[in-house]
């Protein structure tokens, strides 16, 4: 909120310059975003009165002027503007001035004749045509009175100000006005906020002889001031009003409109003009809209109503939408002679409603979004009159409209002194606390240690003592805040079970090389369809966004390898020659989720790597090794999944469930992800691994007795999986079999094309004595019977 | 003494051949011609016998010493061939050690994550658990218990994602506060590390997802200057002893005081420079008092508990702390971006 620092000094005296305002205002609750200096953007311009004019001999458009701008000798000024005469005083930029937009004038030479200056128009200067009337960007601007040449402008034009641009806080929609924050500034910088005694001249009448003011609905309109000028006269405002508007960044039309304007942003009431004359019958109607209602606003949009929106009407429709827009049929206009102001309060939530429903937001359905305070619309129905009678802009009639069947009840607060000392880590005295709140215009009763506080009227954000030690708080001042230790009984802090496992697999697959990513958890629906699932696959139920940001992130992930598959495509895109990356992030079961419920968020890793020396069995042994740390021993099977390669992929099992699947990206997923290199990607469940994570809680005792280590080379087809042929001899050389070991597969000449020799390493061992051959023979006899008759693995002569 | 003087011949001979001997076969054919079944000491005990009884055991004592001299040369010997053929071997193995390899030595975690990792570490320490919470939330636990009733502005400050009318993705952590409040008693010290979203556009500063950590005291007798204290500690161990807390007054529904936290710019160290705008200061939480109406809403008496909450982005700590102007590096997973950090 864009707020001139002349216009707050009006109200509160600030003993300091606006940086110094700006720090203490931040610091005791008024946020700043910055402050801009009028006239830092126009300097060294002043006025200039053009004494000659001669043509440019070699042009025939400029004209060379001699100008006096106050110094000894007149200036010779080249011009090219359309209206140049002498006698006028024009604003002149003189060698070394500064215009907006950081332009610098330098002596020049134009076609030939030195130019030491420039005469400016409005728009040069930063001066809109309503702030100072002129000719605009037609030509130069003119003053409309004599001044001494070699007067700054800046002063005249109405732009010597500091804007400074506040941030006001949510809880404090009384702070969106000038007194509001002048108030604050009273409190802050310890001088006194002056409002204006609020009076002026009116002349009798009765209100219904003018207007009938009906507010059917006053849950949605707690309040509502009208109140009547006749005999308007429109024309413009003056310059200390344009020059208030145009600093708080609001554009001058004329005297009614800007006096709305401008009371609003100094007391933060939105205010509306009606032109009687144009509302039918005279008759004004504050109600909920009807079913099927239309209304066309003022932005020539034709939009439906609900019955839950507020309307203002007349008898025969809507012409407007309460608090939201005006209408368009009785706004203000040359021709307006008698005028109704309407101050009032309308329910913040339902405005909300309205605006979200509409898609419509302007400066006044903010404010009422914000809370408009209902208790004090008379005072700015009455300050605008007031402003009617000092512009003489109109007669005010005395009789007033005013519609609060249900004031606010007033606010009592009672609050302890020490609670609040205890609350803030403090210690204030009840006197001091009591002069803080005073300050801040509550009515303050300190008996001992109870502080009784009733709030302003303003301060609807005021409501216990919680909100009473955060006045006190920030008055008395932030930086006072002690440091101190928590005390009482702690445990030592930990993290939760998914945590402790996010960050074991995360250290592990470091150690391992992989780098971690992060991915959106939103994704877009065709990156699922590029993964080719079956339509009744589970992961094709996908959570849709209501409101994305755009289709690329409109649905959340049900799995992470759509987003693993993008990451991999940008490294390959970006000729990074390798890459090893994982992912941790929950995935969101939308098709378990039931309407109303929240879905399951399953805690998932991916992996996902390509380059010099990945291939499917490094990633494979990383997922085993990675799950055998957590004490998981997992069984491969091959497995199927549509966007991996058929003879690639596997599928890991701990206790018969799938707990990961690992494979080589299918040839047409990878081009419809433009991936170029061969990639495997995986996916693990640690929500499994969670819940099967088994600690180390006894150690075998070391072997006593030696083993025996036997080699078995077998010779078996090439689709016959080693896997299950260790499976058999584990299986079939039990209790003595301890361990086994693939040491080497080959593969060609001997061998028949289309099988393979695997050999084996064998150790048996006997926990209580040493084993002997006649121990052994039968087993491995046993064995390699088992190897033939289920696997077709015969022994390699 | 004929006896003796082949001795000292075939002793003074094999001393000759033994200085020569540069290898282990070349000594056991010595070895072999003196000492074996065969050799020249061996034939010399046999042949005693034809020596007068008398002479006898002189002349074994003689040939004895003789081998047992030879004996220890030549072991001698041996060792010293054995060490010196180790040392070629060695040498024949020489590397050069500064040969690259091409293989990955580590990977690392993702920076946030990093960040993550430090600040749990730092509240752990202080007694905190850490707890989630669902990322896909409902409106009551985002808004409604946090004191942001349904159509309350400062719902705008947080453009949310909606799945349905009652079901938003988490704007903020903040909804653990109210989790956790109704599922545990006080005392209580949690901190919640995660995922939110809003709805921004992608740019050097925004994105639609990002992170936060919020925390959480709920005890008697807590107050604010503990809340400085808390936080004062966690800005030392993260950023260094000369960084300090400012605390300004803000506004947070579910908390009252509340306050907006800068920390002493690490860039300048308060001096001020572009990082902190010239202010020496930077932007880096907002916590303040839990508001007493949110702690009843939770189920927790208010007269009896009060306690403190903050939270704090994630990104803009990393941010900082590894001096990433682009946020959009976070989350486009580049490798030559993710190589280039380590875990401390």
């Amino acid at each position: 909120m864009k707020v001139p620092m002349q216009w707050i000094k009006s109200y509160t005296a600030i003993p300091m310059d606006a940086d110094a305002f700006q720090d203490a205002m931040i610091m005791h609750g008024t946020g700043v975003e910055g402050v801009e200096d009028q006239t830092k953007n126009v300097r060294n311009v002043v006025v200039g009165k053009i004494l000659t004019v001669i043509p440019h001999a070699n042009s025939d458009h400029m004209v060379i002027c001699q100008v006096d701008v106050g110094e000894q000798e007149p200036v010779q000024i080249v011009t090219g503007a359309p209206n140049v005469h002498e006698g006028d005083e024009v604003p002149v930029a003189l060698v070394g001035a500064e215009l907006p937009g950081g332009i610098k004038i330098k002596k020049g030479k134009l076609r030939g004749v030195d130019s030491y200056g420039m005469c400016c128009s409005g728009p040069e200067l930063g001066v809109p045509e309503y702030l100072y009337p002129s000719v605009g960007d037609k030509g130069l601007l003119v003053f409309h009175e004599d001044y001494t040449p070699g007067t700054d402008v800046c002063s005249i034009l109405g732009i010597d100000d500091q804007i400074i641009d506040f941030e006001i806080l949510a809880n404090r929609p009384d702070c969106l006005s000038v007194w509001g924050v002048a108030r604050e500034a009273a409190v802050t910088v310890g001088t006194s906020f002056e409002k204006p005694d609020i009076t002026f001249k009116t002349v009798p009448g009765k209100m219904s002889d003018y207007v009938r003011i009906e507010v059917k609905d006053t849950d949605l309109c707690p309040r509502y001031v009208g109140r009547i000028v006749r005999n308007v006269k429109i024309g413009p405002s003056p310059m200390w009003l344009r020059k208030a508007l145009f600093g708080a960044g609001v554009r001058s039309i004329n005297n009614i409109v800007d006096i709305t304007n401008y009371v609003m942003l100094e007391t933060g009431h939105p205010m509306h003009a009606f032109d009687l004359d144009k509302v039918k019958n005279g008759h004004i109607i504050v109600r909920r809209a009807f079913s099927n209602e239309t209304i066309t606003t003022l932005d020539g949009k034709e939009r439906a109503l609900s019955p839950d929106m507020l309307m203002i009407a007349d008898e025969t429709s809507a012409t407007g939408i309460a608090g939201v827009m005006g209408g368009e049929e009785s706004e203000i206009t040359e021709g307006t002679h008698t005028v109704l102001f309407e101050a009032a309060a309308f329910d913040r939530a339902n405005i909300r409603i309205t605006t979200r429903a509409l898609g419509l937001r302007t400066e006044a359905s903010g404010r009422f979004e914000r809370g408009v305070c209902a208790a004090t619309c008379r005072e700015a129905a009455d300050r605008a009159c007031q402003l009617v009678d000092l512009l003489d802009a109109g007669e005010i009639i005395d009789d007033v409209f005013d519609c609060y069947p249900n004031p606010r009840p007033q606010v009592r607060i009672e609050a302890s002194v020490e609670r609040i000392n205890r609350k803030i880590g403090m210690d204030i005295s009840g006197e001091e606390m009591k002069d803080i709140l005073t300050r801040l215009e509550m009515q303050v009763e300190l008996n001992g240690d109870v502080l009784t506080v009733v709030p302003p009227v303003y301060r609807e954000d005021v409501e216990n003592e919680a909100d009473l030690s955060e006045e006190v708080l920030r008055i008395h001042g932030y930086e006072y805040i002690g440091s101190t230790l928590l005390r009482g009984e702690t445990a030592p802090g930990s993290r939760n079970a998914n945590m402790r496992v996010t960050d074991r697999v995360g250290r592990f697959l470091a150690s391992k090389g992989f780098y971690e990513i992060r991915n959106f958890s939103f994704i877009s629906p065709k990156s699922i369809e590029k993964l080719n699932l079956d339509q009744e696959d589970p992961r094709c139920r996908l959570m849709t966004l209501r409101n994305p940001l755009g289709e690329d992130t409109s649905v959340m992930r049900t799995t992470l390898i759509p987003s693993m598959l993008g990451t991999v495509s940008l490294n390959q895109n970006r000729n990074n020659d390798r890459a090893m990356l994982y992912e941790i992030a929950p995935v969101f079961d939308e098709f378990n989720r039931k309407t109303g419920e929240l879905p399951q968020e399953i805690s998932t890793l991916s992996i996902g790597a390509y380059g010099e020396g990945v291939d499917f069995f490094l990633v494979r042994d990383v997922v085993q090794d990675l799950l055998n740390s957590f004490g998981i021993e997992t069984m491969i099977i091959r497995g199927k999944e549509n966007y991996l390669h058929p003879g690639r992929t596997a599928f890991l099992t701990a206790n018969g469930e799938r707990i990961a699947v690992i494979g080589e990206l299918h040839p047409d997923v990878a081009k419809s992800f433009e991936i170029t290199k061969r990639t495997v990607v995986a996916e693990i469940n640690l929500r499994m691994v969670c819940a099967l994570e088994k600690e180390v809680s006894h150690v075998k005792p070391l072997p006593k007795f030696p083993a025996v280590t036997r080699d078995l080379a077998l010779v078996m087809a090439e689709k016959t999986m080693v896997g299950t042929v260790l499976e058999v001899i584990r299986s079939t050389g039990k209790p003595i079999l301890s361990d086994v070991q693939v040491f080497d597969i080959y593969r060609g000449a001997p061998m028949m094309p289309g099988t393979k020799s695997v050999a084996f390493s064998l150790q048996f061992r006997n926990p209580d004595r040493t084993l002997s051959d006649e121990d052994v023979n039968p087993v491995m006899q046993t064995i390699m019977e088992a190897c033939k008759n289920s696997c077709n693995a015969v022994l390699r002569l | 003494m004929e006896m003796q003087e082949e001795l000292r011949i075939i002793q003074k001979e094999a001393a000759g051949e033994l200085e020569k001997i540069s290898d282990k076969p070349g000594l056991e054919e010595i070895r072999l011609r003196i000492l074996g079944k065969k050799g020249q000491l061996t034939q010399m005990l046999r042949s005693m016998g034809k020596l007068p009884p008398e002479e006898r055991p002189k002349a074994g004592q003689m040939i004895n010493a003789v081998r047992q001299k030879l004996t220890e040369q030549m072991d001698e010997l041996e060792v010293k061939l054995r060490r010196r053929e180790q040392e070629r071997a060695l040498e024949r193995e020489v590397i050069d050690i500064t040969e690259p390899r091409a293989h990955t030595l580590y990977g690392s975690k993702h920076p946030l994550s990093l960040v993550e990792d430090k600040l749990i570490s730092i509240f752990t320490s202080m007694g905190f658990d850490v707890v989630e919470g669902p990322e896909v939330e409902l409106d009551l636990f985002n808004f409604e218990l946090l004191n942001i009733p349904k159509n309350h502005p400062a719902r705008d400050a947080q453009d949310t994602f909606y799945i349905e009318d009652n079901i938003v993705l988490r704007t903020q952590t903040s909804g653990v506060q109210a989790h956790t409040m109704l599922e545990r008693k006080p005392p209580i010290r949690i901190i919640c590390p995660g995922r939110v979203y809003r709805a921004d556009e992608v740019d050097a500063t925004h994105s639609p997802v990002f992170h936060q950590m919020e925390g959480l005291v709920i005890d008697k007798d807590v107050t604010m200057a503990d809340l400085k204290g808390t936080l004062d500690i966690f800005a030392k161990s993260l950023f260094g002893e000369d960084v300090t807390t400012r605390f300004r007054p803000s506004f947070f529904p579910f908390t009252e005081p509340s306050a907006e936290v800068d920390l002493t710019c690490m860039a300048c160290h308060g001096k001020g420079c572009r990082v902190c705008k010239g202010t020496g200061w930077i932007e880096v939480l907002g916590a303040g008092m839990v508001n007493p109406k949110v702690l009843e809403m939770c189920g927790i008496d208010s007269s009896v508990y009060g306690g403190f909450a903050f939270g704090l982005g994630i990104e803009r700590i990393a941010m900082l702390h590894y001096g990433i102007t682009d946020m959009r590096l976070l989350y486009e997973g580049d490798v030559r971006f993710l190589s280039q950090f380590r875990e401390d």
